[in-house]
């Protein structure tokens, strides 16, 4: 059967090669928010940026540190205790808190903060309660004043320490038992052999979870601001609201940004050579000891100790509220904000699963240098504050839009404050998350099933419809989860990119919050941490077995 | 004309220093079983690999059906170059059935065109019944017919293996070898397969090409190349072998262990070549003239017959090692074997 054979001259097949093509527009624009910020540091700034300077900036920076700091303390101190116990002793519970003690990472820092805040209000049900039955009395609030830089510390440490449990214990269950049993023959008794072998041996992927928390730390915008802690974050938000001043917040952003460049660095730095070993065939799960009596409670209460503040209590009261004002709360407005919440988050995930789609297919069938440059540059935005994505997505929309109504009057806003550029910013926030979901997805189907296809005479993008797809059934669905959920509980970059009187359910839970009325704002938060216990689930089991890090 | 040609096929992969593929060199006519044999990593996979347009060539040219495939101007995409080819793991896609594998290159033809291919192919290979299987429910066996059947069903111009018999084991590996001969031999397809076993080339292929290092060491059929090696890798890799250097002399040849009688015709320039002795060639005897004696060292009952190794002193004296093969019930108890060159076979010869 004579097929009408098309020769491809040898020199042009790489350049007119569409994947090619897609993954290098895609880092791009990716790209383009960085590129818009950087230069920034180099520009002299006017009055307001020299005021910002001298005034703000040393106590941006001392604050932005010294949560950095306490977060980093704290997650470490509850992340890696917890992932050690449930490893590695047997006690009541032990596989209830294995998957419970994830569930943290569903409540949002800010949602979290202002619970905790309604809850220690001189107002609230529990100090009421306490006060007229008990005669418990500590002044305006109970306990403490939680709205201050400590409390912000140990509310952000009680969302953000799952990412160090879950690494942590990743990294233990893959230990080999030998390990342990050597420092045990060598007479170390468990708790030495904790200090003396597995902690050091564990350390690089301590640190990846703890980087990973404070890189959320310098994310966070809704808890500093209704803490009253002034960061870098914050600081971006008063230049451009309050001071409207580009520049500022883009120099802000800037500083930001050679703050997340410094801890990737370190990061990599301290792992230096080590590298997440893969568990050869002499693997043997690591031993369980059992605890009794006093120990038994120790862990429980060890357990317990994350757990009941981060999720259980405020949970329940998120619960209580939603009941007290659901009848007020629950009008046509809040649905029309369900349904932009979702619908937003649905079109931002199903752009993010396509490109990162193509982009890993690309990277599969052309592994070429190149094209392995460009994966890495679309999947940077992981590392970028939303904030400061927003900042380098708004500034030249801007800029543009000017040019455009200049041109065609009678345009409007084409760009700006448009969904078009929502979505563009959770791409570039998002990107990686989609990404390393169908890399770890693929790298799981044979090569030669494509080249099966390919010499059976289909093309590239039919051996992708019809042969790789269908197989990525599982790597789809969790990527569209675990972004759909970033965009529905996302606060900074939706704050300042959002369409003119335009709500999510984030920001409206944190608009009703920061006006003083936590129980109107718990419908919109319980929704959020409901749909947030999903992908916590997932991510549980993605993290749970033979899954080896990204790194 | 012939179906494949390579013509001085070279391949380099970037970061490497040394060539994957040297100077290779192939023709396969129409209808012909070709295999590439040779050891893991000597470049036979990357060769076919570079037939089906999977990998480019560094230098080079490829033709199929005299079209020029592959060249350092011209490069023809894979599913352009009627090519068929059965991968090592198979590659069946494990979310299509049996029928739906097979239909998969059948895109091009029409609705019932596509149906009348597929059943032929099916019958062809066997596998009525099982086109509603899933490939996970199919033995080793059904899984190759079935990667074979998709391969063959565009009806391409030739067809490739990657190690088809790796993955079964030694019972059906026989099996196997006879049915995937049969069907390539009914379709009319030209082959080219990859393996590493002399026994698959020894079975199923019309001619082979011993690879080593990526260069085409010799080509041929495989009862020549078992009997006549032109190079002593060739003559190891086909099995035990004998190898000596022979001085040449009237009617046969001087070796270290003694005289071997020979009555092939000479190239005149030679004076002294290396001789391939299969065990086989050898046989034992009595203590009669024209005889070698050998101190057995070692022997191994081998099944079908013994496997002895002894040590012959020569002429000159100094000892040599034989490897013959005696019946399985040879008397070995002296220590002392003795043993002659059976007059009906005859040696390989290399220069």
């Amino acid at each position: 059967m004579p097929l009408p054979i098309r020769r491809y001259p040898k020199k042009a097949r790489f350049l007119s090669n569409g994947w090619v093509l897609i993954a290098l527009i895609t880092s791009l624009l990716v790209a383009l928010p960085l590129l818009v910020i950087f230069p920034e540091v180099f520009v002299s700034g006017d009055e307001t940026w020299r005021h910002i300077l001298h005034r703000l900036i040393p106590s941006y920076a001392l604050n932005t540190l010294l949560l950095m700091a306490g977060v980093a303390a704290l997650t470490f101190l509850m992340g890696v205790s917890t992932a050690w116990l449930v490893t590695l002793y047997d006690f009541p519970g032990r596989r209830f808190f294995q998957w419970a003690l994830i569930l943290p990472i569903s409540i949002p820092a800010y949602i979290l903060g202002f619970t905790w805040a309604g809850i220690l209000d001189y107002t609230s049900p529990v100090y009421v309660f306490l006060r007229n039955h008990f005669g418990v009395d500590t002044g305006p609030y109970l306990l403490f004043n939680i709205l201050s830089l400590p409390g912000a510390i140990l509310v952000l440490s009680l969302s953000l320490y799952p990412y160090v449990y879950l690494i942590t214990r990743a990294y233990f269950m893959k230990q080999s038992a030998s390990l342990l049993e050597v420092a045990a023959s060598l007479g170390r008794k468990p708790m030495q052999a904790f200090f003396s072998a597995a902690l050091p041996l564990a350390r690089p992927a301590i640190v990846a979870g703890i980087s990973l928390a404070l890189m959320e730390v310098l994310n966070d915008y809704g808890l500093a601001r209704y803490y009253g802690v002034d960061t870098f974050t914050t600081g971006i938000f008063t230049a451009w609201f309050a001071f409207g001043n580009a520049s500022a917040a883009m120099k802000l952003s800037a500083y930001l940004m050679v703050l997340v460049l410094a801890l990737i660095l370190l990061e990599r730095y301290q792992r230096g050579q080590m590298r997440y070993e893969v568990v050869g065939s002499h693997y043997r799960p690591p031993g369980i000891r059992r605890l009794r009596g006093l120990r038994q409670a120790a862990a429980l209460g060890l357990c317990l100790l994350p757990l009941l503040p981060g999720f259980i209590f405020p949970l329940s009261m998120l619960f209580h509220w939603s009941l007290q004002t659901a009848a007020q709360v629950l009008d046509i407005r809040f649905w029309e904000l369900i349904r932009n919440s979702f619908l937003l988050a649905l079109a931002a995930s199903a752009v993010v699963v396509i490109v990162s789609l193509f982009i890993a297919f690309t990277v599969r069938s052309f592994p070429g240098r190149l094209v392995r440059a460009l994966a890495r540059i679309a999947t940077l935005g992981y590392a970028l504050p939303g904030a400061v994505v927003a900042i380098g997505i708004m500034v030249p929309f801007l800029w543009l839009d000017g040019r455009l109504a200049a041109a065609m009057p009678g345009l409007g806003v084409a760009l700006s404050g448009t969904w078009f550029a929502l979505v563009y910013a959770y791409m570039v926030r998002f990107l990686a998350v989609g990404y390393h979901s169908m890399e770890s997805g693929m790298a799981g189907l044979s090569h030669s099933m494509d080249e099966a296809s390919r010499s059976l005479g289909h093309t590239n993008l039919n051996t992708l419809r019809k042969v790789i797809l269908p197989l990525m059934k599982a790597p789809v669905l969790s990527a569209t989860l675990l972004v759909f959920i970033d965009v529905l509980k996302e606060l900074p970059l939706t704050l300042i990119l959002r369409p003119f009187n335009f709500d999510t359910l984030a920001i409206r839970a944190f608009e009703y919050a920061s006006d003083e009325r936590v129980a109107e704002a718990a419908p919109a938060a319980l929704i959020i941490v409901l749909v947030g216990i999903v992908p916590a689930f997932l991510l549980n089991r993605m993290m749970g077995g033979k899954t080896v890090l990204h790194s | 004309m012939n179906t494949l040609e390579i013509k001085n096929l070279h391949k380099k992969f970037p970061g490497t220093q040394a060539y994957a593929v040297r100077d290779f060199s192939l023709e396969v006519a129409r209808g012909e079983i070709m295999a590439l044999l040779g050891e893991s990593g000597c470049g036979k996979t990357t060769i076919l690999r570079m037939i089906a347009g999977f990998e480019t060539p560094t230098r080079g040219e490829i033709l199929l059906n005299g079209e020029v495939v592959s060249s350092d101007r011209l490069f023809v995409e894979p599913g352009k170059r009627g090519v068929g080819i059965v991968f090592q793991d198979y590659a069946l896609f494990p979310h299509k059935t049996v029928w739906e594998n097979i239909c998969f290159g059948l895109f091009r033809h029409g609705r019932e065109e596509r149906s009348e291919k597929a059943v032929a192919i099916i019958q062809l290979a066997g596998l009525q019944g099982l086109e509603q299987r899933y490939p996970h429910q199919l033995s080793g066996g059904q899984k190759q017919r079935v990667a074979l059947a998709r391969a063959l069903a565009p009806e391409p111009g030739i067809i490739l293996f990657d190690e088809p018999f790796s993955n079964l084991d030694s019972m059906r590996k026989t099996q196997m070898r006879e049915d995937i001969r049969d069907i390539i031999r009914k379709s009319g397809a030209t082959a080219v397969f990859v393996t590493h076993d002399t026994r698959d080339v020894l079975a199923i292929a019309d001619r082979v090409a011993v690879i080593r290092d990526g260069v085409n060491l010799q080509t041929g059929p495989p009862g020549e190349v078992y009997a006549h090696p032109t190079n002593p890798y060739v003559a190891r890799f086909f099995g035990k072998t004998n190898l000596m250097r022979g001085v040449i002399a009237e009617g046969g040849y001087q070796t270290p262990i003694g005289f071997i009688p020979a009555d092939l015709p000479l190239p005149a320039s030679m004076k002294e070549v290396m001789l391939s002795i299969r065990p086989g060639h050898f046989e034992p005897a009595g203590e009669e003239e024209g005889c070698f004696c050998g101190r057995i060292k070692r022997r191994s009952f081998l099944g079908e017959y013994l496997e002895v190794v002894c040590a012959v002193k020569g002429p000159g004296g100094q000892e040599t090692e034989v490897v013959i093969h005696a019946p399985p019930g040879h008397d070995c108890d002296s220590g002392i074997c003795h043993f002659r060159y059976r007059g009906d076979r005859h040696p390989g010869v290399m220069g």
